[in-house]
């Protein structure tokens, strides 16, 4: 029963190529964060003057800080809207349902280039005609325009898991004489809490990638990271970039391992966790 | 509640306190919706047109400036002791066209954020008339007398009221010596190389004008023709015969492309070649050509953006580059003339380096145009989509 | 405990202050939850788009205007879709599938490895593995493959010294470069969501199958497979939409070759200030793509057609 077969041994090897496939630019991007030359792309020799050199360029750790304020707004709105609509789907799904769906399944399905043409103008409009001076915010319109896909991610993610658990807990809760708000927030909101909390996270990750939106809305002065990226794919690379980069890296193994633990300690096993962000 | 007709109320004791209330939560709500109408019809108040009075009045500077220029245009040595003498903190963005700066202010509509912008000369009179621009105070930029006058006052701004001469330069073209044996000299030999030797492995200014230019450059065409026969003839080359060539669409070349051979044939921009060349592990593998038999002199300029947040900022740093040993230390990093007075002997005595892609002979300075603006451009911009397109097949 | 309100002047005065009346518990609709996405959605993506929809039927006033609607045409459809645009959404539509087909092949031995091969105690990990590359950010992944396929970069010394190439590899900017990068940014997209379906495939389902006779290949196609069709459909789903609209990995990797519809919109809308037509082409290629996934589901639907005819157990689990 254990030996193992030629269909085994291919598979594995098949997963070891996959696997550094995944990694092999990672791992460049690694190492060309040691590099001490001008130019990312030409190896001169190994050092660690790109890490210093991003604590003197301000535009850096701007954009970096500016990403990561963003991606927190934009995750707690999203994860907010996300759980509030998807528990809707799960347990109060009536005839507006089907229109809701349409509407997420939209979101989805429109390119990103689609969504950074239509919102420029249209916070522009916002702001300079309507008056809504709000919109004119750098942080303002790059938290709008990250907070759209991961609210149709998060309301799917949510509402697939609250299907899948039935709802005699809340209608036990409801026997007992507990108002909706208690049950929602006592009974319902721990039972979706791992896929809030996947959810949240995939929102972050989407938010600190989001380039194309963030490229046309943004606002001189609040650059998110991405596009200070892209407008150096033009003007030439530097170490610092891929420095940064292997920061970043480092830092969001850190906070997965964290999710992870507390995810365990909740109960789900990897699987479980994946199942949930996979849309399970 | 006016004084003039006080309105009386009988009510009980308890009641009072709560009329008071409300009466005070009407007037405040009335008072809110006032200003707020009146904002509202504030903002929805057209733009005024042609660049309203200067806004810098020679104050405190800000503690920030956005300046929106081309690639790589400044020398961050020189930017760095800007922010340490006087204080305001840069951050740059970059464009690659004239076209990509007009369109990103048009459609920010003053809330882009940037203070200084940086077009080259003849997109600067519409600029003007959009309403894209604002006026300089000159008295905050004293150095200007430090430039020379040559390069002042030129047609799209006579009395440099919204710009001043930032660098000036020209275009030509980078190849391979190592890949192409034979020596380019004209337009016609980049085109010849194009559809040859370096097929494939060429890369044009992601710019419509000096795209179009390569063909009219190379047929004895005046660049700046609104003629249709030309136009069609021009599209009708570029996305036949040039297209399928072209690899890239990139005007900077010397940030990536030449240190990293990326390509045999670029063209570019004298500077930004000069930068290459000089990063390149082994810049005699290069060869820098001017355009000829006419090629193009583009003048970019410091100006400052309707809207600006940063004026005084602005202005100062404009003022600081101007300065003669900034203007140096500027030409020597970005490869270009600055138009200061007296820079060619300063450049030559400081010795430094591949200075004949820096400053031209008359000879060559004659076949160098100036570009205009004309009822063409879209068409010309629709020409250039159509090579990206094309090339893309 | 007890709380007496008195308030003698509340009747005469509109009745502000709190009424004595029973509090009466609000029901809300059902979709009360949901209101708050919707109104969002509605009031960034809806509103933005339709108002893209409608930029579409105008046209360009001017030099300097971006757009008009006083004329309202479909000028700007055709114009996108003539001969010189179209090929861009040829070129992009080839990349699209051919790049999906590539994940699909790529993710399902792999996917099925991870699901039914991997020891289970390390499956976290390496789930977590698999994602890590999608945890760095898109732009810099691609760099990172800029630098490995550069003609003086590792791959190209590589070839070169074992002697497959005899001279640097030429395969940046070139079509190939694309299809690299995309595939490397979409995969993880493709592989957790068949992951997921794979495990969904219980093992008593299979070992039934093979105790009932059916080869192992044979129990792929008839167990497996079908069972885990909707994850599979989700990871399709997942990686051609966004790769379809994507065109920043082609310009990076592929030059002028990676020239997607996403650029020649973005084009319209950064450089030519013709937002008539980058909205009619932006119009276009959501089209496209829904165009083909309901192509590609009525096909697939087709094709399993005479294979349900076939079937007379419905085997598994519904969900």
């Amino acid at each position: 029963m254990n030996r193992l077969s030629l269909t085994d041994i291919s598979l594995k090897v098949w997963a070891v190529i996959v696997f550094a496939f995944l990694f092999a630019p990672i791992a460049i991007i690694i190492i060309y964060s040691f590099n001490e030359g001008r130019l990312l792309v030409s190896w001169n020799e190994f050092g660690f003057g790109s890490f210093a050199t991003i604590v003197t360029k301000p535009a850096i750790t701007d954009a970096v800080l500016v990403s990561i304020q963003t991606g927190f707004i934009a995750s707690l709105i999203a994860t907010a809207l996300g759980t509030m609509a998807g528990v809707a789907l799960a347990r109060r799904a009536g005839k507006w349902a089907p229109w809701f769906l349409i509407l997420l399944v939209l979101v989805t399905v429109t390119p990103e280039i689609v969504d950074a043409v239509s919102l420029l103008p249209w916070m522009v409009f916002l702001g300079q005609d309507v008056g809504l001076s709000m919109f004119d915010n750098g942080i303002v319109r790059l938290v709008v325009g990250h907070s759209l896909f991961s609210t149709a991610v998060v309301a799917y993610i949510v509402r697939s898991r609250l299907i899948g658990i039935d709802e005699s807990l809340e209608e036990a809760a409801a026997d007992l004489y507990a108002p909706p708000f208690k049950r929602f927030t006592q009974i319902t909101l721990p039972l979706v809490m791992p896929a809030v909390l996947a959810g949240g996270l995939l929102s972050f990750t989407l938010s600190l990638d989001n380039t194309i939106v963030s490229a046309f809305v943004q606002v001189s002065g609040t650059t998110p990271w991405p596009v200070y990226v892209l407008s150096a794919v033009r003007s030439g690379l530097r170490p610092e970039i891929a420095a940064v980069s292997t920061i970043m890296l480092l830092l969001t193994l850190g906070a997965l391992a964290l999710v992870a633990y507390v995810l365990r300690r909740a109960g789900d096993s990897a699987t479980d966790i994946a199942k949930t962000v996979g849309g399970g | 509640m006016s004084h003039e007709n006080p309105v009386r109320i009988l009510a009980s004791t308890s009641a009072t306190k709560m009329i008071k209330s409300e009466l005070n939560r009407r007037r405040f709500l009335a008072l809110s919706g006032t200003a707020a109408g009146a904002a509202l019809l504030a903002a929805c108040s057209p733009q005024s047109g042609a660049g309203s009075s200067p806004q810098a009045t020679g104050g405190a500077l800000e503690g920030g400036l956005s300046i929106y220029s081309w690639g790589d245009y400044d020398d961050p040595d020189v930017v760095a002791e800007f922010s340490d003498e006087l204080g305001p903190t840069i951050t740059f963005d970059s464009f690659a066209s004239n076209e990509e700066l007009i369109s990103k202010l048009i459609a920010a509509r003053g809330t882009s954020g940037y203070d200084i912008v940086v077009p080259t000369g003849p997109f600067i009179p519409q600029m003007i008339e959009n309403g894209l621009l604002s006026k300089l105070n000159l008295d905050l930029i004293p150095n200007i007398a430090d430039m020379d006058p040559d390069f002042l006052g030129r047609d799209w701004d006579p009395t440099n009221e919204y710009s001043i001469c930032k660098a000036w330069g020209t275009t030509g073209f980078v190849y391979d010596t190592t890949k192409i044996s034979r020596e380019l000299t004209t337009w016609a030999d980049f085109i010849d190389a194009a559809q040859n030797e370096a097929s494939g492995r060429t890369s044009v200014l992601d710019d419509p004008s000096p795209l179009l230019g390569i063909y009219y450059w190379a047929n004895g065409i005046d660049w700046t023709t609104t003629d249709e026969a030309d136009l069609a003839a021009a599209e009708a080359f570029l996305t036949t015969e040039l297209a399928p060539h072209i690899s890239a669409f990139d005007s900077y070349p010397g940030g990536a492309a030449i240190p990293q051979a990326q390509q045999i044939l670029m063209q570019s921009w004298n500077g930004d070649a000069r930068i290459g060349i000089m990063e390149s592990d082994e810049p005699d593998r290069w060869q820098w050509v001017l355009g000829s038999p006419d090629t193009e002199l583009w003048m970019d300029n410091w100006a400052i953006a309707e809207g600006a947040t940063n004026p005084e900022a602005a202005h100062a740093f404009i003022n600081y580059v101007l300065a003669p040993d900034a203007a140096l230390r500027e030409l020597d990093y970005i490869g270009y003339h600055t138009g200061g007075a007296g820079i060619e002997e300063a450049a030559r005595a400081a010795d430094l380096e591949m200075l004949d892609l820096v400053f031209f002979d008359e000879e060559q300075i004659k076949t160098m145009h100036t570009g205009k603006l004309t009822e063409a451009q879209q068409r010309i911009v629709e020409i250039w989509d159509k090579t990206k397109a094309a090339a893309g097949a | 405990m007890t709380v007496t309100v008195e308030d003698r002047a509340a009747p005469e005065l509109g009745a502000r202050a709190a009424p004595a009346r029973p509090r009466r518990r609000l029901k809300l609709p059902g979709f009360a939850l949901a209101i708050p996405a919707w109104a969002w959605l509605f009031a960034f993506f809806v509103a933005p788009v339709a108002l893209v929809v409608w930029f579409s039927f105008g046209y360009k006033p001017g030099i300097f205007g971006t757009h008009a609607n006083d004329v309202l045409s479909l000028d700007r459809y055709a114009e996108a879709l003539s001969p010189t645009f179209f090929s861009t959404f040829q070129n992009t539509l080839w990349v699209g599938v051919v790049g999906t087909l590539i994940c699909l092949v790529i993710a399902i031995p792999f996917s099925y490895w991870l699901a039914f091969k991997a020891p289970v105690s390390r499956r976290g990990i390496l789930l977590a593995m698999v994602m890590i590359p999608f945890w760095t950010n898109f732009l810099v992944r691609t760099i990172g493959w800029q630098i490995i396929l550069a003609p003086s970069g590792l791959l190209s010394t590589a070839l070169q010294s074992i002697g497959v190439l005899d001279q640097p590899l030429e395969i940046l900017f070139t079509r190939t470069a694309v299809l690299i990068g995309v595939v490397y940014n979409y995969i993880p997209l493709m592989i957790l969501p068949m992951f997921v379906a794979f495990d969904r495939v219980s093992l008593p389902m299979r070992e039934a199958s093979k105790d009932l006779g059916a080869g192992r290949w044979s129990t792929f196609i008839n167990v497996t497979l079908p069972l885990a069709k909707p994850g599979i459909i989700v990871g399709i789903l997942l990686v051609y939409i966004p790769l379809m609209g994507d065109y920043i990995t082609a310009t990076v990797l592929g030059g002028a070759k990676g020239n997607m519809a996403g650029q020649m919109v973005a084009n319209q809308f950064q450089t030519a200030q013709n937002w008539a037509l980058g909205s009619a082409m932006a119009v276009v290629l959501v089209l496209t793509i829904l165009t083909t996934v309901a192509i590609a589901a009525l096909l697939s639907w087709l094709a399993t057609w005479p294979l349900r005819a076939r079937q007379r157990l419905v085997l598994g689990d519904k969900s």
